[in-house]
């Protein structure tokens, strides 16, 4: 199956095309604030380097985050209007995982890590690769370093933009030398790979319905669920 | 032709077809107000994220509505100019994507032009030139409207728009949010003349407007009943309140009417369905000769069908967008379409 891949959760245009595991093009254009006056630029030109039109494209994939809420959005929604578009189907991938499957011929547990932007707060979670096959280990995690310290208990591989430099942070919390690191952005052929993958065996997601992952709530939100929290526990003391 | 329209500037996520830029073939509006009440205002991340939720839906049933498939639709015009940037950007990308696969002309409006052309919409008959005031939470704005697309801008506010200290006031006697609704509703058993609130600028002989003092001169008003936690008599402080921001609303139109020398003027935006506006506005024009046009209810406030039918108007001047069209969260009217 042809599968169109695209990440915009980082700095980046990630667009890339498979034809079932094979990569005809994984292209990665430092967009910064331009992401969205390049994306279908970028797509087009991804196509027709290929020799292809979007008409050829059979499935889609988008990577859903987490990463920069407003990078996201763009992504996630050219996305789901090309595969309103052209009647074809959708899978979102978690961009967490897009980083981890650099990873999978390790034979370990994988953690791959991005920037939260606020501070010292980062998305992280777990990964174990078996049968070929990529399995989420526990939930998402959003915290800061020493709390996903305290969560490694075995031997991991650290994958991330800028991975030793988490692996150093990492370190102050642990005594450990355990840890394995590799570099790894958002890649639109690897959205499109793990895409294709769930699209052949049938798993497909609602192509309307698809929405970002984006595991924080707005601060807005967040200011009046902790104002509402403290007023019941006012209450209830 | 067929325009399909897209709106997503500030918190409404909307979808029109637009026939000819005259007919009205559907206009969907998935409103987010009840998103946003318990803020008491619109937050930019949260309607962004409602946007990208929605998008889909909206331009699905906009089709369906319609009676339409998207092979039929011949052009995209999407909102690409003033609002929140986060919300404004769904849409464009939204936008895009269709007139990429669908290889039909792509053209970004101004929020303001949209406005504009919701009048023109639900009046076929408003002349021009002709004064069109747009009047909303976001924008109070008066632009001498020459021909389609021909546009001078006479003046607008320094400070807050109109429909802004609506919803201040509203929320600060906690009446209610989006306040526009809420104090036209209380000020009909309210008394106009119960208190006498300042006409910011109102002799004065330019185009603009100011209504941050009013606010603060209403607000200081009854700062020390309120919070002595004495009743208030809300009716009549939204009646006197109401009636202050339309006498300034109308006399600034009219003399710009007067000044520009045209007998017709329009009154656009949110603000335009406010009955005791609309009311005012009759009586000031029909005393000075002049003809008062206001949009349909369904188009006063943000809605893709005006931006279909602008769009439809400046594909026919020959312009369009390509593919590299971007968001532009902030620019003036008159700078991006003079001439």
């Amino acid at each position: 199956m042809r599968v169109l891949g695209i990440d915009t959760s980082g700095y980046a245009n990630a667009i890339g095309v498979v034809d079932g595991e094979r990569v005809l093009a994984d292209f990665v254009l430092e967009t910064r604030n331009e992401s969205l006056s390049r994306i279908m630029l970028n797509v087009d030109s991804v196509l027709k380097e290929n020799g292809l039109s979007i008409e050829d494209i059979e499935g889609f994939g988008v990577g859903l985050g987490p990463g920069s809420w407003t990078g996201i959005r763009i992504g996630v929604t050219v996305g789901k209007m090309l595969a309103y578009c052209t009647g074809k189907s959708i899978k979102g991938i978690s961009t967490l995982e897009v980083l981890a499957y650099r990873a999978r011929d390790l034979q370990k547990l994988v953690c791959a890590i991005i920037d939260a932007g606020a501070g010292e707060t980062i998305y992280a979670a777990f990964y174990r690769f078996r049968n070929n096959e990529m399995h989420q280990e526990n939930d998402y995690y959003v915290g800061d370093i020493p709390g996903l310290a305290g969560l490694i208990k075995e031997p991991i591989v650290l994958v991330a933009d800028e991975a030793p430099k988490y692996r150093d942070m990492i370190l102050d919390y642990m005594q450990s030398n355990t840890i394995e690191v590799l570099q790894s952005t958002p890649s639109g052929a690897v959205v499109a790979l793990l895409a294709a993958a769930h699209l052949e065996s049938g798993e497909r997601d609602d192509t309307l319905a698809l929405a970002p992952l984006y595991l924080k709530e707005s601060t807005a939100r967040a200011f009046v669920n902790k104002y509402k929290q403290r007023a019941q526990a006012a209450q209830q003391g | 032709m067929l325009v399909l329209g897209i709106e997503t500037s500030c918190d409404e996520t909307s979808a029109a077809l637009v026939a000819d830029g005259r007919t009205v073939l559907s206009n969907i509006i998935a409103t987010q107000l009840e998103l946003h009440r318990k803020y008491g205002g619109v937050v930019p991340e949260i309607a962004a994220r409602r946007h990208t939720e929605l998008i889909g839906y909206v331009i699905n049933e906009a089709l369906d509505v319609g009676g339409k498939t998207l092979r039929d639709v011949e052009a995209i015009a999407v909102t690409a100019k003033q609002g929140l940037v986060g919300s404004l950007l769904v849409g464009v990308a939204a936008a895009k994507t269709l007139s990429y696969v669908l290889r039909v002309p792509l053209i970004g409006v101004h929020h303001i032009e949209g406005h504009i052309f919701a009048n023109m919409l639900s009046n076929p008959e408003l002349p021009l030139p002709h004064v069109c005031l747009t009047v909303s939470g976001g924008h109070t704005l008066l632009v001498h409207v020459q021909d389609h697309c021909r546009y001078e801008l006479l003046g607008g506010t320094v400070d807050d728009a109109a429909g802004e200290a609506f919803d201040k006031i509203a929320k600060f006697f906690d009446l209610g949010f989006p306040g526009g609704p809420a104090i036209d509703r209380l000020a009909t058993q309210g008394n106009r003349k119960a208190f006498h609130f300042p006409r910011p600028l109102l002799k004065a002989k330019t185009n603009y407007f100011s209504f941050s003092g009013l606010k603060t001169a209403v607000i200081n008003a009854f700062k020390h009943q309120l919070a002595g936690g004495e009743a208030l008599p809300l009716e009549d402080i939204a009646a006197s309140f109401q009636e202050a921001v339309v006498d300034v609303l109308v006399a600034k139109t009219i003399h710009a009417a007067k000044e520009r020398r045209v007998s017709a003027v329009g009154v656009t935006g949110g603000v335009s369905a406010n009955r005791r506006l609309r009311e005012v506005f009759s009586e000031a024009c029909s005393a000075e000769g002049i003809n008062v046009y206001f949009p349909a209810l369904s188009l006063c406030t943000d809605n893709a069908a005006m931006i279909a039918a602008a769009g439809h108007a400046r594909l026919a001047r020959g312009q369009a967008d390509d593919m590299s069209l971007d968001v532009i969260p902030n620019v003036p009217l008159e700078v991006q379409h003079a001439g």
